[in-house]
């Protein structure tokens, strides 16, 4: 597996996370990745992801109109299989960052 | 809502992309727009195109193609549309040649095929593709064999109509009008539909020159190599403009 493979698992896994705390779209979702520290993250990187994770049914789409007018923007939510792909996310996470943390620990 | 340049730019090469990769026209314009709005957003805080979508435009697309489905139907609609509009043009061409007379084998002949390509095209390759889990490449393959179908049928009519003499009908001067009246309808039609001038423009261009040619009193052969000549100029010419205007805009 890639580096770059194993970053879009993640960055998929914490999209989940951020949809899950409330509808969102692009742009927020990227700008709270770089609040997080996501710097290495490609903005436009995220929406290839989105249209395979809307393709495999975690999140639905609605279009809306945006407060300020303008065009409609299209917002996410999470599905029901959506919320259980993130709890699966959150359990292995803290499985690999655990073990990872203890290895390193251990070297230094 | 209005982007820079560059990145107006990105953003119709994509949609061209996507659309020859043959996918959904609907998802096409979601993802663009939602790019577009993006790309706004981005610009107003400073960035620029190449931020978004890194330093490969060409990467970014085949990223974004590789997550959206083949659009079957929307891919396969096309091909009854150009066979009819294949026919129009064939039938106008030879009604200006003045030879508008059809053997029984053609006139049986190209209707079957015509019938034959649409009964493969939707029950047979269009059915098989949406439940077989094939790759894009291997999709694209086997519609071009399903397309190679009615190519190879014409051939064969072509071949055996030379071969066998079948009984003709030729068409009189009421048959002739009527048949190209609706010809140039047809393609009237096409282009109201497909919102593109090009299947009113191409058979103009390659029609006009050859009436006014023939009404000339140039020299035969001079006639010949001229109509043979000067719409493929013309045409050629024409798809020039186009691309240049293209690229401009």
């Amino acid at each position: 597996m890639s580096s770059s493979q194993i970053l879009k698992g993640i960055l998929e896994g914490c999209l989940l996370s951020i949809i899950g705390k409330g509808e969102t779209y692009g742009y927020e979702m990227m700008e709270k990745l770089h609040a997080s520290g996501f710097t290495m993250v490609k903005e436009g990187s995220i929406y290839p992801l989105l249209l395979r994770m809307k393709k495999e049914g975690l999140v639905a789409t609605t279009q809306k109109q945006v407060p300020s007018g303008g065009p409609k923007r299209k917002y996410y939510s999470l599905t029901p299989k959506g919320e259980e792909e993130l709890k699966e996310f959150k359990k292995r996470w803290s499985a690999i960052s655990g073990s990872v943390d203890s290895l390193l620990r251990k070297e230094g | 809502m209005k982007v820079s340049k560059e990145s107006q730019q990105f953003l119709d090469n994509l949609r061209i992309y996507l659309l020859s990769s043959g996918k959904n026209e609907q998802e096409i314009n979601e993802i663009v727009e939602e790019l577009e709005d993006h790309l706004y957003e981005a610009e107003r805080n400073g960035k620029d195109v190449e931020d978004i979508i890194g330093q490969s435009p060409k990467e970014y697309m085949n990223q974004v193609a590789d997550e959206m489905p083949l659009d079957l139907k929307g891919v396969l609609k096309y091909i009854p549309i150009i066979l009819i509009g294949a026919f129009s043009f064939i039938l106008i061409d030879d009604a200006i040649r003045g030879t508008m007379e059809y053997s029984l084998l053609e006139l049986i002949g190209y209707p079957f095929i015509f019938f034959i390509n649409l009964f493969i095209m939707f029950r047979i390759a269009f059915r098989y593709l949406a439940i077989s889990s094939l790759s894009e490449t291997k999709q694209w393959l086997l519609l071009s064999l399903v397309g190679m179908v009615p190519t190879s049928l014409f051939i064969v009519i072509y071949y055996v109509d030379r071969s066998f003499q079948t009984p003709s009908i030729e068409f009189g001067n009421v048959g002739v009008t009527v048949a190209v009246a609706f010809a140039i309808a047809t393609l009237i039609g096409i282009t109201l539909w497909s919102k593109s001038w090009v299947t009113i423009i191409i058979p103009i261009l390659l029609f006009l020159p050859r009436i006014f040619i023939n009404m000339t009193s140039i020299e035969d052969n001079t006639k010949l190599i001229v109509s043979g000549i000067l719409p493929l100029v013309l045409v050629g010419t024409y798809l020039f403009i186009v691309s240049k205007r293209q690229q401009h805009s």
